[in-house]
């Protein structure tokens, strides 16, 4: 991922401070333009994040370590369509 | 067993008169219980008249009965303990004060006497409830006497709080003892992450409350990755189970956010969640912790110190995700204003260059304005081309690795996909943004060397611009071209095709 965006929050607090510059509106043109671009960047991290996200139960045990979760738990799917 | 003195006391005073054998009780005694001391009173008189009652002639003088100290506590104790052994007695508790030994001594008063007790600690450990002082009691036990003291007291074996359930006690003890010590301070609690990487369960692995938080989950977020830390959530040493659970899941890494719950019960089933060792693992836990315990009324010590309360496991499993929808619908208004921001910066700029080209100077050369203008727009348009066949492109990849997911994934299900299909257009869209802002961004740049340079004037003054063949690109540098390639020129009047024959390069 981007090494120059550190988690969400810190992307939406960019996003944020972006869109209130460009609103201000007296940058220069390459200026904002730089701006937009990043801001687009920041938006798609949060949106890719989301994504990359895994689908997965597990259960944790006195070790500490992770085993996939039973199939009853897993499943049902039919439940969840909607 | 001998005489009590305690119980029989008016009789004791007879005894003697009647049965004129003032000798019999003291001897009798005397041998029970006594080193030599007391026969040297036993015979001596029983009443001495001082001088200030000099009638006071009692007719039959009773034979005095003297005990030593150790005899008469020996005795009282001998009545006392039996005849309590097994006594209820209610008051308030005070002075209570637990030794390091780990007995609880106190005082149970009621307005106008006391009494003091112990409850030793084996009997204390069985107490939910702790004694504290100001609370009304009912203690069972039984009364012994300290001899060495001269005292008795309550040695108290169970004991009820009066008014309440000892749970419910218990419950306000700790909740005082907790707030005490700033666990429910609101300056503790932790916001909830925005998109949890993992998500950590602490319940029990089959009951109600774990089924419905998963359907919450996976209906509401069904990328997350849940991690349950299986737990007994009642009965004898269910909270110390809660407690260690919630560590281990703590400790897993990537878990952003746990949930401790579990589904209604009584209080008495919903009790480990009342207890000190949940309450400070929840205190302790190094990520936020919500609290889904019971049904809408049920309130635990648990949701007190927990970073938020949710009503039932399935709310608390709706605040989870609950963040994350407003995270993106945020996230989706800022990209709005964002674009709104940068299309009101370019209109700006293009209505500068329309004013522009309504200036006197350019209305003598409009069709040089024409050209230019054709060409800038012909720019623009060439680029959009190529962000649309860029877009086909990439949908046609995208459609391509979908068919080659489905077949290389047959369990893929539909609804994923289908997520994935709507955060793949966002990105398109956002990418075909992209696109169309770097070519306004072209367009702006050429805009504003027009509006600077008056370029017209320009070549007016004996300038011109030489292009590529194509036309599209200016040249400015020799060493981009070579020898034998065409060039266009334009002059102030029209334009001419040329080859270059010759290419000087400058330093």
């Amino acid at each position: 991922m981007d090494p120059t965006i550190k988690d969400f929050e810190a992307a939406i607090a960019e996003l944020e401070t972006i869109v209130r510059k460009l609103d201000e509106g007296d940058l220069a043109l390459e200026k904002s333009l730089e701006l937009y671009e990043r801001g687009v960047q920041l938006s798609r991290f949060c949106h890719s994040r989301l994504e990359q996200a895994e689908k997965r139960i597990e259960i944790v045990n006195e070790r500490g370590e992770l085993t996939p979760a039973p199939a009853s738990l897993r499943l049902p799917d039919g439940d969840d369509e909607p | 067993m001998s005489k009590l003195p305690f119980d029989e006391a008016p009789e004791q005073v007879k005894a003697p008169e009647v049965s004129a054998s003032p000798k019999l009780a003291p001897v009798t005694r005397a041998s029970e219980g006594g080193p030599g001391a007391n026969a040297r009173y036993a015979f001596s008189p029983t009443l001495t008249p001082g001088p200030a009652s000099p009638g006071a002639q009692l007719p039959a003088a009773p034979v005095r009965q003297v005990f030593t100290v150790s005899e008469l506590s020996a005795t009282i104790r001998d009545a006392l303990e039996s005849r309590f052994q097994n006594v209820w007695v209610e008051g308030e508790i005070s002075n209570a004060r637990l030794w390091n030994t780990g007995h609880l001594y106190f005082t149970l008063k009621d307005s106008a006497s006391q009494i003091k007790g112990v409850i030793f600690r084996g009997a204390l450990r069985y107490l939910k409830f702790k004694p504290e002082d100001g609370l009304r009691v009912v203690a069972r036990g039984k009364i012994s006497v300290y001899d060495v003291k001269g005292e008795y007291q309550l040695i108290c074996e169970h004991m009820e709080p009066q008014g309440f359930g000892p749970l419910q006690v218990a419950f306000e003890q700790l909740k005082k003892k907790l707030a005490a010590d700033g666990l429910f301070e609101t300056a503790r609690k932790r916001p909830l992450p925005t998109l949890p990487r993992r998500i950590g369960l602490v319940t029990s692995i089959d009951g109600a409350a774990l089924r419905d938080m998963v359907r919450v989950l996976r209906r509401r977020y069904p990328n997350a990755h849940l991690v349950i830390s299986p737990t007994r959530v009642q009965g004898e040493g269910a909270a110390a189970e809660v407690a260690r659970a919630l560590q281990l899941v703590a400790r897993v890494s990537q878990v952003d956010v746990i949930i401790v719950a579990r589904g209604g019960g009584s209080l008495e089933d919903l009790w480990a969640f009342n207890e000190e060792v949940v309450a400070r693992a929840i205190a302790a836990s190094p990520v936020p912790v919500i609290s889904g315990v019971g049904h809408e009324t049920d309130v635990t010590i648990a949701d007190f110190v927990a970073d938020l309360r949710a009503a039932t496991p399935s709310a608390a499993a709706e605040l989870v995700v609950r963040r994350k929808d407003e995270f993106f619908s945020h996230i989706d208004r800022l990209g709005e204003q964002l674009d709104a921001a940068i299309g009101h910066r370019l209109r700006r700029l293009e209505s500068r260059l329309h004013l522009l080209e309504a200036r006197p100077g350019y209305s003598g050369f409009p069709g040089r304005l024409a050209f230019r203008g054709r060409h800038v727009s012909e720019l623009a348009s060439a680029l959009r081309h190529g962000v649309g066949q860029a877009l086909a492109r990439r949908s046609r990849r995208h459609e391509l690795l979908r068919r080659s997911l489905d077949q290389f994934d047959p369990r893929h299900r539909l609804g994923a996909i289908r997520t994935r299909l709507v955060a793949r257009d966002a990105q398109l869209a956002a990418a075909a943004r992209r696109r169309i802002t770097a070519s306004q961004s072209r367009f702006g740049g050429l805009a504003a060397r027009l509006e600077g340079l008056s370029p017209l004037a320009v070549l007016g003054r004996g300038y011109s611009v030489t292009w590529d063949a194509a036309r599209t690109r200016i040249i400015r540098d020799a060493a981009t071209l070579g020898t034998g390639d065409e060039i266009k020129i334009t002059l102030q009047r029209g334009a001419v095709t040329a080859a270059v024959t010759r290419v000087t390069q400058q330093e």
